[in-house]
């Protein structure tokens, strides 16, 4: 443990103290002779597309190559914004709509996979799994509004932060999920007061958690040593009071309101006699007025959560804990809060500008990786990489794969509830966990979860491929007969996959093993080959681990 | 030499492979020279996510206090006549029932099989209403939060950091007495949790219906798919130079040792009819029918003591409170009252106590068709151990703004801490009473250390 860089994280870790940077990021003194720039690597480019998409290429990684990284990055902004909803709506309407979530998740496969526009892909989901809906609950029949609000999360991916916040804020799927809608004043005669749960969970969840943060994401300490929270029970009140009076447009009631296909999608609206006139606490001491409409009190509640200095680190840490690494150093959780902050124009909450700052960190691709770099691959993301490298298609063209968290233990707006598939401060018992560091994703690699996972990767490999003569029109099957060319030569076969599923970095004890098996498998069942070959490495740790 | 067929995969890959338990597969990590338990016993933990509305669960009955109650629950409230009547050994005062879709229950408080506990919830130290308003004592952080509180009740950390369970600890415990079984002490069928994770022990986590087998792993040495399992468990076995592959293949180093074991445990307890119980089809009817399968098996798997976390969810009832909550508390009856059932088939009862935990109580007063996250709730314990019908703790006054809400929204304040109620369970389970403050770490701060729910 001599990393300087690790012991700077643990020392925050250990002493809740503000780290300074990262020490290796510093540079010495004097004027350092620009470099030239260093060409690309596979392996980084892997790296690189690992984190910026669903899953690196040999064809993409050789694209990131030839334009570098940043170029890579400006090109994917420019891309149009593949949705989802517009399909939904070209299909017939099947009742009950719940069977519509097979369609809704096949659209999303077919974005995430072939999306030119990966990054923005890759970025939404990320945003799916910090401001949660879920199909699973009040939403399930509600196709077009999950399907809607996913196209926010899509369309808003590289736009502001605040803007961002309204949106969800307003959308009747959000409204739905969290009990927003049709959320009214209080009425003290029969003990009704307002619903506290978005209240609760904007903050906790979306913006800016339950203790004051340094840039760094250190928390702050009182003059006891002791953690700072954040709001207490009078502010949510006073939130739950702003997020009065809302609810489904195109309905003529406010209790109890009627909805149609389209309310499901167009943001709710303001009953003005059901929202809460009288003063509100907000955060850091903010009192909003009394005798404002809601408009006014909306705008002066997302204002005063969007201007909490904790969202940029709350942000930061969140976005990159979902594309590079689950133990970010305090430096560079700082470096790309503070772009949150500012994003060199005076702009807070430019979202394009804190990817960007994520994606292009030197900690994001250290010289010299340690053992906390990286993170455990989401388990949609093990399937995504390897139906991007092999592929994956159906006979139909679908992929229909409605139950897709069954398996996996996530899909897209598969959470269990708003506290999405795992908590980012999540730590398994042992090494993880005694040196305070977090691992998300292994909180759903269960025994269970994981042995799902691997005996899908089985299936996969052997019996749902491109040679397999009983698949129905919608099972997806992956195609790995190039590599059956080279299925004679042990070492050429292991070099082939492990070069499309690894950037080649396969560790000799994989690679051993992987022969082994191999020499019981002759050279005349060239796909059996393959297969053993694609199994081992998309069931190991080192496919599971995100570099 | 053997070779593998595409045959080979796809048809003795399917099949499931019988197999004795494997010596070696205990995971106890510690080697020890206590002596193994000469009984069985077995805490069944039916987690209720998103915080259960308890107090329309056990409701009063009496006119007096059915006025506060209704008083303060208006619209939400359960109707007096629709209670179902349960008779308390030892009164209050008030008389009490329960919310009607409960009649397992019912049946198994009037025959001396359940209890309650009231108002329990995770406190550091007594905490009135004056206290609690003048910030005068300690209380948990972040009240109110779904997975602060969940983290609570699953680790009764206070308001320390203490980043292991209850459960994890008793398991720690307990591990030298417990050595030659053959699965973990802690088994998840509901996922990950708090609950279960321990400094030197960690959880088994299976599905609902068990754990999966591998596809296309033979345990016979004779069949080619045997080397396909060796080679597998060797890469997990393999040295990483990451936290996080060293921890994925920790849990798939778990999965491969214990899914023989425990499938063919289940399977056998299955085949064996000695269940006759039916249970209630979903989640948690599933996951209580497979523990009893594996407490069936418990001779088989060599086990003396066991935790299970079993979980529903759906209990955060924002919305639409009035028609969602009668469906909830049924599946939690039916099925606990079914797996009751399946014990006494299996001549256990007594060694196996169920109980219940949420993340926290619901306001009193509603947001107009729902509840919002409270504090305190009451929980329900079942066994052939359990001194049932009788209402344990102090049943809160339901008044708002009354000496037990923290404000005026019908916040119960704890009047008995989920220490206390842990502390009972683990000192049944055969935790001495010095260990119980390592169990629940603020017990120390309350008079009673056993609640007598449990003989």
């Amino acid at each position: 443990m001599s990393n300087p860089r690790l012991i700077s994280i643990i020392a925050s870790l250990l002493l809740g103290l503000g780290g300074c940077g990262g020490g290796s990021n510093g540079s010495p003194p004097g004027p350092p002779p620009p470099p030239p720039p260093p060409a690309i690597t596979k392996a980084e480019a892997f790296q690189f597309l690992n984190q910026a998409s669903f899953g690196a290429t040999e064809t993409e990684a050789q694209r990131v190559i030839e334009m570098g990284f940043e170029a890579w990055i400006d090109n994917q902004m420019a891309q149009p914004a593949s949705l989802n909803l517009p399909y939904l709506q070209s299909l017939p309407i099947v009742q009950p709509m719940g069977q519509m979530n097979a369609d809704r998740v096949d659209i999303w496969f077919r974005n995430a996979l072939h999306g030119s526009d990966q990054l923005r892909q890759r970025v939404a989901f990320a945003l799916s799994e910090i401001f949660v809906v879920s199909q699973l609950g009040a939403l399930n029949g509600r196709v077009y509004s999950t399907t809607s609000y996913y196209d926010l999360l899509v369309e808003n991916a590289f736009g502001n932060y605040r803007d961002l916040i309204e949106k969800v804020t307003l959308h009747p799927a959000m409204g739905v999920y969290l009990s927003m809608l049709s959320n009214e004043k209080p009425d003290p005669v029969n003990n009704i007061r307002p619903d506290e749960n978005y209240a609760r969970e904007l903050m906790q969840l979306f913006s800016i958690g339950l203790i004051e943060l340094n840039q760094d994401g250190t928390p702050k300490l009182g003059a006891q040593n002791q953690q700072i929270p954040t709001y207490d029970q009078e502010i949510i009140q006073g939130f739950a009071h702003v997020y009065t009076g809302w609810t489904y447009a195109f309905s003529n009631r406010f209790r109890n309101p009627q909805r149609n296909l389209l309310s499901d999608v167009v943001p709710m609206v303001l009953w003005p006699e059901y929202h809460d006139t009288g003063p509100k606490t907000l955060l850091n001491g903010v009192t909003i007025p009394a005798g404002q409409t809601g408009d006014q009190d909306l705008a002066a509640a997302l204002d005063n959560i969007f201007n909490h200095e904790n969202v940029g680190p709350f942000i930061a840490i969140r976005l990159i804990h979902r594309l590079v690494t689950s133990n970010p150093s305090p430096g560079y959780v700082s470096r790309v809060a503070g772009v949150f902050n500012d994003n060199g124009r005076g702009v807070r909450g430019d979202l394009a500008a804190v990817v960007t700052a994520i994606l292009l960190d030197d900690e994001a691709r250290p010289d010299m990786p340690i053992e906390i770099d990286g993170k455990i691959k989401e388990p949609l993301l093990r399937l995504t990489q390897l139906w991007r490298a092999y592929d994956a298609t159906s006979q139909s063209g679908r992929y229909p794969l409605s139950f897709v968290y069954v398996i996996f233990g996530q899909g897209p707006l598969q959470a269990p509830h708003v506290f999405n598939f795992f908590s980012p401060f999540f730590a398994p018992p042992g090494e993880i966990r005694n040196n305070s560091f977090v691992a998300p994703e292994l909180e759903i690699a269960t025994e269970y979860l994981n042995t799902f996972v691997t005996n899908f990767m089985f299936y996969q490999a052997f019996a749902a491929n491109s040679l397999s003569t009983e698949l129905r029109e919608d099972d997806v099957f992956i195609n790995f007969e190039d590599d059956m060319l080279v299925a004679a030569d042990v070492d050429q076969l292991i070099d082939t996959v492990a070069g499309k599923l690894l950037a080649g970095e396969i560790s000799d004890a994989l690679r051993n093993e992987i022969a082994a098996m191999l020499t019981l498998i002759p050279a005349t069942d060239p796909a059996l080959r393959v297969a053993e070959t694609i199994y081992l490495i998309t069931t190991s740790p080192e496919y599971a681990y995100q570099r | 030499m053997k070779y593998l067929n595409r045959r080979d995969f796809l048809i003795n890959g399917g099949a499931a492979a019988a197999l004795a338990a494997t010596p070696g597969m205990a995971y106890s990590q510690v080697i020890g020279n206590a002596a193994p338990f000469d009984d069985y016993r077995a805490l069944v933990c039916v987690f209720l996510h998103g915080g259960n509305d308890s107090f329309n669960m056990l409701v009063p009955r009496s006119n007096a206090e059915y006025a506060v109650y209704e008083n303060a629950r208006q619209n939400l409230a359960i109707p007096q006549d629709q209670l179902l009547a349960i008779n308390p050994l030892t009164s209050d005062g008030a008389l009490y029932g329960l919310h009607p879709s409960m009649g397992g229950i019912q049946s198994l408080f009037e025959s001396g099989h359940a209890a309650f506990v009231a108002n329990v919830g995770p406190l550091v130290e007594p905490t009135t209403r004056d206290q609690y308003r003048n910030k005068a004592v300690i209380v948990p952080s972040q009240l109110f939060s779904h997975n602060d509180q969940q983290a609570q009740w699953h680790s009764l950390k206070g308001a320390s950091t203490s980043k292991t369970g209850w459960a994890g600890r008793m398991a720690d415990l307990i591990r030298s007495n417990v050595a030659d079984q053959q699965m973990t002490t802690n088994a998840s069928l509901n996922g990950t949790s708090l609950f279960q994770s321990g400094d030197q022990t960690v959880a088994y986590v299976m599905g609902a219906n068990g754990p999966l087998q591998f596809e296309g792993f033979s345990t016979d040495p004779n069949s080619p798919l045997f080397e396909q399992r060796q080679a597998f468990g060797r890469i997990v076995d393999a040295q990483y130079d990451s936290i996080y592959e060293r921890g994925f293949a920790e849990i798939q180093r778990r999965a491969i040792d214990s899914a023989d074991a425990v499938s063919a445990a289940i399977t056998s307890a299955q085949n064996s009819g000695q269940i006759t119980t039916v249970f209630p089809t979903g989640g948690l009817g599933n996951q209580l029918q497979t523990v009893a399968r594996l407490i069936a098996s418990r001779d088989q798997l060599r086990m003396t003591r066991q935790i299970f976390f079993v979980g529903t969810g759906g209990f955060d009832t924002h919305d639409d409170q009035n028609n969602a909550q009668p469906a909830l508390l049924q599946d939690v009856s039916d099925a606990i009252t079914a797996f009751h059932a399946a014990t006494v088939e299996l001549g256990i009862a007594g060694g196996v106590t169920t109980f219940t935990q949420s993340d926290f109580g619901r306001t009193l007063t509603s947001n107009g068709d729902g509840t919002d996250h409270a504090w305190g709730g009451n929980q329900i314990v079942v066994g052939g151990a359990v001194s049932g019908q009788d209402i344990y703790g102090t049943y809160p006054l339901l008044q708002i703004g009354g000496p037990d809400d923290t404000d005026n929204g019908g916040r119960m304040i704890p009047s008995t801490s989920a220490d206390q109620f842990a502390a009972t369970l683990a000192k049944w389970f055969g935790i001495p009473d010095l260990d119980l403050d390592i169990v629940a770490p603020n017990l120390q701060n309350f008079a009673q250390r056993d609640l007598g729910f449990l003989v």
